[in-house]
């Protein structure tokens, strides 16, 4: 993305952040609709590019934003029809096998601290297998009572605002083009071009996230797939796309798609914990190729944040909005930069003012021409 | 309310404008309107000025209805040019993105077309007919500048 020519000064980059934080606080609170409203601009995104096709072929906007709304849909619906039977078969295994998975995960969390105490005197000494197991059975035998049907409850909260995502982008794709063009009329002349090179970068980057982010995710899915399965895990693709999407909440969702592939790998091959360590060393080396080549080159390639600063904010995004702040932090900080940094621009250059001042004095001698002094 | 980004928004404005201006000679009624869903139409107050010398160029204008002059930063009295209904201005700032070379003010209350040069790249990108089009007759456009520039050059 290109950067406005002007540098953006301290003050303005302290306002960025602060501004960053504050609608980090305030999406929380309506979480209900800031959720719909994310998956529905990476829905709009994804097919962004087909009706921009049908656009440069002529079509209207609003018979191109039917046609791919529709196309979407059948083929949505074809690939569940044609696919049910089998994700109805790896989801009743896993059914099935979901206690069997959980025995194995604590035996093989087991069997490690054993390892541990065995060969370390000062594991032993703090009883560290002991304390660990006695908390876990505990939460485990508790688990259903005290968070299932919370969980209930927040799946019937959530599933009626989840069902706006689809109505969301298929009005962001057909009427997207006329609020843009409705916010344009309403800017002075004198800030005009300027207006219209941050809308673009605005867009420039949302596109470059979302699109980013689709791209990351299928990239890291095909990864932990072929890797899973060339050390034998079970259900690899299913693994490996619900560890990639799991990954769009920095650290804690990486730390649970971790969790969930060492599982199955513990159970799968009860005997061999070299298959779980094998899993974990995977699931290393698929974050740190990521972060380093897979991340740079996606998502961000988009932001052009420095990585300390990334990283700061991530942490503050979580401490004022917990997981909702983990996973929206980025980009609303990547979209509040660049407005912060082009209205710096455009407020702090004194010509550009004087030019609209000057625009307005004409406005008002025009009107008052006929009007007595 | 529910007419809110209605009719105001209908790229079809600008359809006619462009059909008669040279830059776009050439494209189709259906290359016309594709065209036109990029322009947006800015109204201009006699003496205001579009733009400056000097400032980063992002945007191509066609004068709809109205008088431009374009000058040097501030010298409106002497203008290097004079352009009415149909003219394009700002061109070069298609090509390269670099600063203006010249101010533009309109010298009569007008109205303009305004293509961003970001959707004007995207444009070239993306619908090959329409870019080699709008090339040629791009082409056409500097090449008679350099004509009358040679002329004036040569003139004792």
């Amino acid at each position: 993305m290109s950067r406005p020519r002007h540098a953006a000064g301290p003050l303005v980059w302290v306002l960025v952040l602060a501004a960053t934080c504050l609608l980090l606080v305030v999406f929380q609170k309506v979480l209900w609709l800031v959720v719909p409203f994310l998956f529905a601009l990476i829905a709009y995104y994804l097919v962004l590019p087909l009706q921009r096709r049908l656009l440069l072929r002529g079509v209207s906007h609003d018979a191109a934003a039917v046609v791919v709304s529709v196309g979407i849909f059948a083929v949505l619906g074809l690939a569940m029809a044609f696919s049910m039977p089998w994700f109805g078969a790896q989801l009743s295994a896993l059914q099935a096998g979901g206690g069997r998975y959980l025995e194995g995960g604590v035996r093989f969390l087991g069997d490690t601290l054993a390892w541990l105490e065995a060969n370390f005197a000062f594991v032993a000494r703090a009883q560290l297998g002991e304390t660990a197991m006695a908390g876990l059975t505990d939460h485990i035998e508790n688990f259903a009572s005290r968070h299932l049907a919370g969980a209930a409850l927040t799946v019937a909260t959530w599933f009626p605002s989840l069902l706006l995502v689809p109505f969301l982008a298929f009005f962001m794709l057909r009427d997207g083009w006329r609020f843009k063009r409705f916010l344009i009329r309403a800017v002075p002349n004198a800030f005009f071009e300027r207006t219209l090179q941050l809308l673009d970068q605005l867009d420039r980057t949302a596109k470059g996230y979302f699109q980013g982010l689709i791209k990351l995710t299928a990239l890291d899915a095909v990864c932990l797939a072929a890797g899973l399965w060339l050390i034998g895990v079970s259900s690899p693709l299913l693994l490996g796309i619900v560890t990639a999407v799991l990954a769009w909440v920095p650290y804690v969702g990486s730390i649970a798609g971790c969790l969930l592939v060492v599982l199955v790998a513990a159970t799968d091959h009860p005997g061999s914990p070299s298959v779980a360590y094998a899993a974990i060393a995977l699931f290393v080396a698929v974050r740190l190729l990521d972060d380093f080549v897979f991340m740079p080159a996606t998502v961000g390639r988009s932001l052009h944040m420095h990585p300390l600063l990334t990283v700061l904010m991530i942490f503050a995004g979580g401490a004022v909005a917990g997981v909702a702040g983990l996973v929206l932090v980025l980009p609303v900080l990547g979209l509040v930069a660049v407005i912060g940094e082009t209205l710096g621009a455009v407020l702090a250059d004194p010509r550009l003012r004087a030019r609209h001042r000057s625009a307005c004095e004409l406005l008002r001698r025009q009107v008052t021409r006929d009007l007595p002094a | 309310m529910f007419r809110l980004f209605g009719a105001a928004n209908k790229p079809a404005g600008a359809f006619p404008h462009l059909a008669s201006l040279p830059l776009f000679a050439g494209l189709s009624p259906r290359e016309l309107k594709i065209v036109a869903a990029l322009v947006h139409e800015r109204g201009m107050l006699a003496g205001e000025v579009i733009f400056d010398e000097g400032e980063e160029g992002q945007a191509i204008y066609f004068i709809h209805s109205g008088e431009v002059v374009i000058c040097r930063q501030g010298d409106a009295g002497h203008p290097i040019a004079t352009l009415g209904a149909g003219a394009v201005f700002g061109e070069l700032a298609l090509v390269d993105g670099g600063p203006r070379s010249a101010q533009a003010r309109a010298a009569a209350e007008c109205t303009l077309g305004v293509m961003f040069r970001g959707d004007f790249l995207a444009l070239m990108e993306s619908h090959a007919a329409i870019a080699a089009k709008i090339s040629f007759q791009l082409v056409r456009h500097y090449a008679a500048i350099v004509r009358r520039m040679t002329a004036a050059g040569a003139r004792p």
